[in-house]
């Protein structure tokens, strides 16, 4: 059988041509490019740092014209895939912002609700969701945040989507006394019980000799109990 | 005449022209006939067996077998039409009588017949299949005399009747019965069935219906059984006697139905006298019975089981939540002890040992036992009072049934880890009081728990001995390399092994001065032989003996508690002394000093110590003497022993908690253990899994072993599957 030959993508920002003149062109270019994304870096960046710091932020989003707490900024975090909460290093803004395709401010808040539509592709969803949790450990060796915080990231990244469950769930948090924090586990397993067109309000297709975690089963038991 | 000619000489097969008589075949057949006629006549004496054979023969050969066939028939349905109207001409009684003589008499010229005419039978009738001799004989009765329409239903009615005076207590002619049946069998299966078996089942069961009614009105359920029981008994013996055995299965069938089966329901639940009241008045006879009879018919015995199982699950529950009974464990267990040794003799006197109601008696104490979650420690606290005391005296073997007994009790419950937790609780106490009845019986019972539980439950039980014998060795040692002590206070040491021992933290207190000396020296002395331990000494647990000597010069040797004994030393050195000075000197943890006090001052007969006020209650203001007025009988006094008793409520939740605290990482080791060789597997079979591995130990809750799996998922031992959410994957 003939081995079909591969042929390599042109990587963008760069044309493929083999002379070295056209080398250092496309490394120009990309140099170029990188350029303005530096340079929009530095004008956030804590310099003593050598990062961008929440202040940092704060103002970039007063300049997209978001709120610090919009989710969009959540969104914008995941595709830097920032590690540390209300910091981004230039490697993070750098990769972030190439994959996004912008170098300047005004593209880059064009660019935001294409972000939001890519998150809001299921495949990311579930990354993106978990994500959102594994950003508010600060500490090291940190597994679990507390319900306070807990409530707020729900809100924020599944309050539009699933309104009325993610009010009662952060109502059932804030009563409850069981757990004061949540893992990782847990966490994931609410986006489950949301998607997962358990019936609502009363819940009657929900099984508690499931593999639910246990937060969830005393959740539906409180619902019934507050319906009954 | 010369003239004629030569002929061939042909040689012609030999042609018998046999001229037959035409007339012979009639005058042949005449002669049978005859016979027959004297046959039936009773006059057969006179006749030629070898002339009769021969005549036939001869008709057979000619070819007139037809004719003698069918001559036969003719002549025989004659006799047997006569023979018929002298039967239906007897009166009454003579009625089976004339027929059953009337049938022998039909046999035998049967059977002479038959003989004269064998060849026939042989030869003729083979060929054109028609029905033998012997048969024919048969079936020409059957259908003349038998099937006569004035014959068959008197027939039939006459048995009837035969059978029902019988019944009704009357004595019949047996034999002629027997006779007048075997004569029905002989005709044919279906003539004794249609002719008398049906009928005589179809009226025995108006019968019995009718007999069981009436008893059941008049009769309690044993009275009722027994007659069941003869009636039945009767008619299989009926059948020996004059039946086909092939109906013994169904007329027992009819009774069984009507007298059993139909009023079972009524008959166990009879106000008064029925199931449950046998059961409790141990009526072992008529419960033999009730099962005897009830076993041969469709739900019988699951119907008594039924019963005698919800009457025990009743019983058992009302006996675990009475509140009154709980007061005493030992009696508790005891009535426990009592209702199963009732029930087993039920079992193995009435219900011959049949293993399905033994099975229903042990779930029946299973789900009544724990019912009460104190059971295993009220078991405990029993084994604790018989190896205290309650065996003093009894006999090896005896000692050895009363511990399988308990070791029966013990298997029923369900949570066998509190009674591990208590039994190790008692068993401490009691090796440390030296209050132990028999060495070899505290031993025994260990072997019957590691028997039923495995090694890793006793283990630790097993180590509180080795711990006692190691003291004892050890203490030995200790006099022996100090030997100016043996003067002064008589040290005892048990040196226990803290994973073996239930675990107690103690805050030392203050020991008097001789005895803190002392055991200072023997702190250095076992610490001179083990090197890398550490002694911590359990004042609370300790106990000691003084002598002392009151106001009016009585001696009295005391045995108390280490505490008691560190506040009465005080009294050595002053003559009063305040609830609070005590409480300083000693630093005894208050609750147990205003109990050791109240032990020491409050109760009557041991009141070593006086009081002021006299309240019964220890208040931060008392002041305490030495109480010179104290008598007694006996000139040593037990004051503080340490014994088992039933925990305080305050005391329950503890131990119930330290329970549940031990479970958590049982049923995260057999989580892993089950996931490690499973690899993957879903929710509700890791839950069955758990449960079954556990089992043997206590019943494991599905919402604890839900946390136990969270908490190992959080730890990054498990993880649920990326697709399938409701698996669960193994990290290794």
């Amino acid at each position: 059988m003939p081995r079909t030959s591969k042929r390599k993508s042109a990587p963008p920002n760069s044309s493929s041509v083999t002379s070295p003149e056209g080398r250092s062109v496309s490394i120009k270019a990309k140099t170029k490019g990188m350029e303005k994304i530096d340079r929009l870096f530095n004008s956030y960046a804590n310099n003593s740092l050598g990062m961008i710091d929440p202040d940092g932020i704060e103002a970039l989003c007063s300049d997209l014209g978001v709120d610090y707490t919009d989710v969009r900024i959540l969104m914008l975090a995941w595709k830097l895939k920032a590690e540390r909460q209300g910091y981004f290093t230039q490697d993070e803004w750098r990769t972030g912002l190439k994959a996004l395709g912008v170098d300047s401010l005004s593209k880059l808040k064009k660019a935001l609700p294409e972000l939001e539509n890519e998150v809001g592709k299921s495949s990311n969803y579930e990354d993106f969701y978990s994500y959102a949790f594994r950003y508010c450990l600060t500490e090291e060796k940190q597994k679990s945040v507390d319900i306070e915080s807990i409530c707020e990231l729900l809100n924020l990244v599944l309050g539009a989507q699933f309104h009325p469950q993610v009010d009662l769930l952060i109502e059932y948090l804030k009563v409850q006394s069981d757990y004061k924090v949540i893992n990782l586990d847990q966490w994931m397993n609410f986006l489950r019980f949301c998607k997962e067109q358990i019936s609502f309000p009363d819940l009657e297709n929900y099984d508690a000799s499931q593999a639910w975690p246990l937060i969830l089963d005393n959740f539906v038991e409180w619902m019934r109990e507050k319906h009954s | 005449m010369s003239n004629q000619k030569k002929r061939n000489f042909q040689i012609e097969a030999f042609k018998h022209r046999v001229v037959v008589d035409p007339k012979y075949a009639d005058k042949t057949w005449n002669i049978l006939e005859h016979a027959i006629h004297e046959i039936y006549n009773h006059n057969a004496s006179g006749l030629s067996f070898e002339e009769l054979y021969r005549n036939a023969y001869n008709m057979v050969l000619h070819k007139f077998g037809e004719k003698l066939y069918s001559g036969l028939v003719t002549t025989m349905t004659a006799h047997l039409k006569e023979i018929s109207k002298s039967i239906e001409a007897a009166q009454g009684d003579l009625f089976l009588e004339e027929l059953n003589r009337k049938w022998n008499d039909h046999n035998k010229a049967l059977q002479m017949i038959r003989d004269i005419l064998m060849y026939m039978d042989r030869t003729y009738i083979p060929n054109t299949r028609k029905t033998p001799v012997h048969e024919l004989g048969l079936n020409l009765w059957r259908d003349n005399i038998i099937h006569s329409s004035k014959i068959q239903s008197r027939l039939l009615s006459t048995l009837l009747e035969l059978v029902h005076r019988e019944r009704t207590g009357e004595v019949i002619d047996r034999g002629l019965m027997r006779n007048i049946i075997k004569m029905l069998m002989d005709l044919g299966s279906s003539v004794y069935q249609e002719d008398f078996e049906k009928p005589f089942l179809e009226v025995s069961a108006e019968f019995y219906k009718g007999e069981s009614q009436k008893f059941i009105e008049c009769c309690d359920c044993g009275d009722y059984l027994k007659k069941a029981e003869i009636r039945l008994n009767e008619e299989i013996e009926r059948v020996t006697h004059y039946l086909d055995v092939k109906s013994e299965a169904k007329i027992t069938n009819v009774v069984e139905k009507e007298m059993i089966a139909n009023h079972m329901m009524r008959l166990v639940h009879m106000e008064n006298s029925g199931l449950v009241n046998m059961l409790l008045d141990d009526k072992y006879e008529d419960l033999g019975r009730m099962y005897n009879l009830f076993r041969r018919v469709a739900n019988g015995l699951s119907t008594i089981r039924d019963v005698m199982t919800s009457h025990l699950r009743e019983t058992g529950k009302e006996l675990v939540t009475d509140a009154e009974r709980l007061k005493d464990p030992v009696e508790f267990v005891q009535r426990l002890l009592d209702e199963k040794d009732k029930y087993d003799n039920i079992i193995g006197q009435a219900f011959s040992n049949d293993k399905t109601f033994q099975n229903a008696l042990n779930s029946s104490f299973e789900y009544f036992i724990n019912l009460n979650p104190r059971s295993p420690e009220f078991i405990s606290l029993f084994v604790d009072d018989k190896l205290r005391k309650g065996l003093k005296g009894v006999s090896e073997e005896d000692v050895e049934i009363i511990l399988d007994k308990v070791m029966m009790l013990f298997r029923y419950l369900q949570e066998k880890d509190v009674f591990e937790k208590y039994y190790k609780q008692h068993l401490a106490k009691r090796l440390l009081s030296g209050k132990t009845v028999s060495d070899d019986a505290e031993r025994s019972l260990i072997v019957k728990l590691k028997t039923e539980c495995g090694y890793q439950f006793t283990s630790k039980l097993e180590g509180m001995f080795t711990d006692m014998k190691t003291s004892q060795d050890t203490m030995q040692g200790f006099y022996a390399s100090h030997p100016e002590l043996t003067d002064g206070p008589t040290l005892v040491v048990q040196v226990l092994t803290t994973g073996s021992w239930p675990t107690q933290t103690c805050i030392t207190c203050n020991l008097p001065a001789e005895m803190s000396a002392l055991c200072e020296k023997f702190r250095s002395y076992y610490l001179g032989t083990h090197t890398g331990r550490r002694l911590s000494w359990q004042t609370n647990m300790g106990t000691a003996d003084i002598k002392a000597i009151f106001g009016k010069g009585q001696k009295h040797e005391l045995n108390v508690s280490t505490y008691q004994m560190c506040v009465l030393m005080l009294f050595n050195n002053a003559d009063r002394l305040s609830y609070r000075e005590i409480e300083q000197a000693t630093e005894i943890p208050a609750s147990d000093l205003k109990r050791c006090l109240q032990s020491m001052a409050c109760v009557k007969g041991k009141n070593v110590l006086r009081k002021e006020p006299m309240s019964k209650d220890i208040g931060e203001d008392d002041a305490f003497f030495v109480n010179d007025k104290f008598t007694s009988k006996f000139y040593k006094v037990k004051i503080g022993t340490v014994v088992a008793q039933k925990e305080s409520e305050p005391e329950k939740q503890e131990t119930r908690q330290r329970v549940e605290e031990d479970r958590k990482p049982q049923i995260e080791a057999a989580i892993v253990r089950i996931m490690k060789s499973r690899r993957v597997l879903d929710h509700n079979n890791i839950i069955a899994e758990v449960t079954k591995q556990l089992q043997s130990r206590f019943l494991a809750n599905p919402t604890e072993i839900k946390k136990r799996i969270e908490s190992l998922i959080e730890r990054d031992f498990l993880e649920r599957d990326n697709n399938d959410r409701k698996l669960y994957r193994y990290l290794a």
